[in-house]
């Protein structure tokens, strides 16, 4: 019930859009009717070629993911236990953050050409940072009070490490992970219209070169689907229950 | 801690500049420091740097202004009635997930290669981030608050500026804050797919004649520039929200 509730906006969406089309308020070639949308994803998605892009840019996201998260959570675990390094460091890292992105495309493809490394380079560098900088200031708002205490009761560098830095900066790593794929999706759109030749960036850019909206809007909407399933299925419930296994939830929000 | 910056950058630029003059790799793979700098002055003289920096910037803030007076009211408005916010919350949701660098495509059918495209696009990155979280704040207020105030005989108006606009203000700089980091980097791509002016411009059209240095001055400069923006622009914002009712939580 409450899915179909969810649901009924679109509907009324679509029959707006289907109203607006068919009485011929705009010409079908800025805005194809749903019916034509439709038929365009259903042959999209049987000649192949919705799928290849599909599954050549969820590769790109995941490998992305693969290849940074390790390493920035690593990373900004080690410098967030210097008190003496963090606070130079964290204002550096602040800058690459805010420069994160398609920022670096041109430089991407001075140095590795067109093609999946340019894409890979920018999809490492807008999660890295992001994440990198979400847990070394998750680490460093680990109130001190909770190491005293642990260190008190007799406990060693590791277990404050392992049992007070680390669960306490988790919601902060997780928050951040969540919002650098965010990122991430946006720029690797971004980045295939510019330095692939697959990929459903590419496959709109390259839709638009021959004015077919229709496909345009299959991406668009691909694209939307996807980003919303990765987010509700798979991001925003490792956000919850790392909050809530911690007992982090609080009564304001 | 200055003394530490201005160290680390010193070291940064020595690094740099040595890896520039060693490194067997063609002179546009690594530009040094000093070519970067030649390329400011020289586009600074020729009024292209200041040209293309105030593109950016007038297309970001006229981006963030539209958010503010258009995207926040919206969001307040639709917020409060259940059943509307019930009705668009979904909508707004699928919307701001779908980044205004996706909808590019379909705009440069619409409207060509031109200003046009590159404006929309981003006031579209912005706006719905800036709608859907002042719906989302309004939404999670308790009515607590709403109904005490009732209670104690305040009128619509009242609620409104007493509870309401308030209550939603940390998830309306949430949004905001979102909404432009979002926009910031749609109009970077924009500028490239479209080409007409802009840094994004500028980087991208350096590529193409290896211009390296350039693109390094551009891209310092686009990381710069989202420093200030936040500094003067954002902070300001959320800051007002922490300081006057205690209600950001980092």
């Amino acid at each position: 019930m409450k899915t179909l509730r969810g649901l009924a906006p679109f509907a009324v969406l679509v029959v707006a859009w289907e109203i607006v089309t068919r009485g011929g308020l705009v010409s079908a070639l800025f805005l194809p009717p749903p019916l034509d949308v439709a038929r365009t994803a259903w042959e999209l998605a049987r000649d192949g070629s919705l799928w290849v892009n599909l599954a050549a840019s969820l590769g790109r996201v995941l490998l992305g993911v693969v290849t940074s998260v390790p390493l920035a959570v690593g990373l900004g675990v080690m410098v967030g236990l210097n008190r003496r390094v963090a606070p130079v460091v964290e204002p550096i890292v602040g800058f690459f953050n805010a420069l994160s992105g398609i920022a670096w495309l041109p430089l991407a493809i001075t140095w590795f050409g067109l093609g999946w490394t340019s894409v890979t380079f920018i999809m490492f560098n807008t999660i890295f940072f992001l994440v990198f900088f979400n847990t070394l200031v998750g680490v460093r708002s680990v109130p001190r009070t909770f190491e005293n205490a642990v260190r008190t009761l007799g406990g060693s560098r590791r277990h404050v490490i392992f049992q007070v830095l680390i669960p306490g900066a988790l919601p902060s790593i997780v928050a951040g992970i969540r919002l650098s794929i965010g990122f991430g999706w946006r720029a690797l759109i971004a980045a295939e219209m510019i330095a692939t030749s697959t990929g459903l960036g590419f496959m709109i850019f390259n839709a638009a070169n021959f004015h077919q909206s229709d496909a345009i809007l299959v991406g668009i909407i691909t694209i939307g689907l996807l980003w919303l399933a990765t987010d509700r299925l798979l991001l925003q419930p490792l956000e919850r229950r790392t909050i809530e296994r911690w007992g982090l939830v609080s009564s304001q929000s | 801690m200055v003394v530490t910056w201005i160290a680390l950058l010193a070291a940064g630029l020595g690094a740099w500049s040595v890896a520039a003059a060693t490194l067997p790799l063609p002179d546009y793979y690594l530009p040094p420091p000093t070519a970067v700098l030649a390329a400011f002055v020289d586009l600074t003289a020729k009024g292209i740097l200041p040209t293309y920096v105030f593109a950016s910037l007038r297309r970001i803030l006229l981006a963030a202004a539209l958010g503010l007076v258009v995207g926040v009211p919206a969001g307040l408005l639709l917020g409060m009635s259940r059943r509307v916010a019930d009705f668009f919350y979904p909508l707004l949701n699928f919307f701001q997930s779908v980044s205004g660098i996706a909808w590019l495509p379909l705009m440069l059918v619409w409207f060509g290669f031109g200003e046009r495209t590159i404006l929309v696009a981003v006031n579209y990155t912005v706006l719905f981030p800036v709608i859907f979280n002042a719906l989302l704040g309004v939404r999670s207020l308790p009515p607590l608050y709403a109904n005490a105030l009732r209670t104690l005989g305040a009128g619509r108006w009242r609620i409104v500026r007493d509870v309401v606009l308030p209550g939603a203000l940390p998830s309306i700089a949430t949004g905001m804050r979102l909404g432009l980091a979002y926009g910031w980097r749609a109009l970077i791509a924009a500028e490239m797919l479209v080409g007409a002016h802009g840094l994004g411009f500028m980087i991208f059209n350096a590529q193409s004649f290896h211009l390296t240095a350039r693109i390094m001055l551009g891209m310092g400069l686009i990381g710069l520039l989202w420093v200030v923006l936040d500094y003067f622009l954002l902070r300001p914002l959320e800051e007002a929200t922490i300081a006057r009712w205690g209600l950001v939580q980092r």
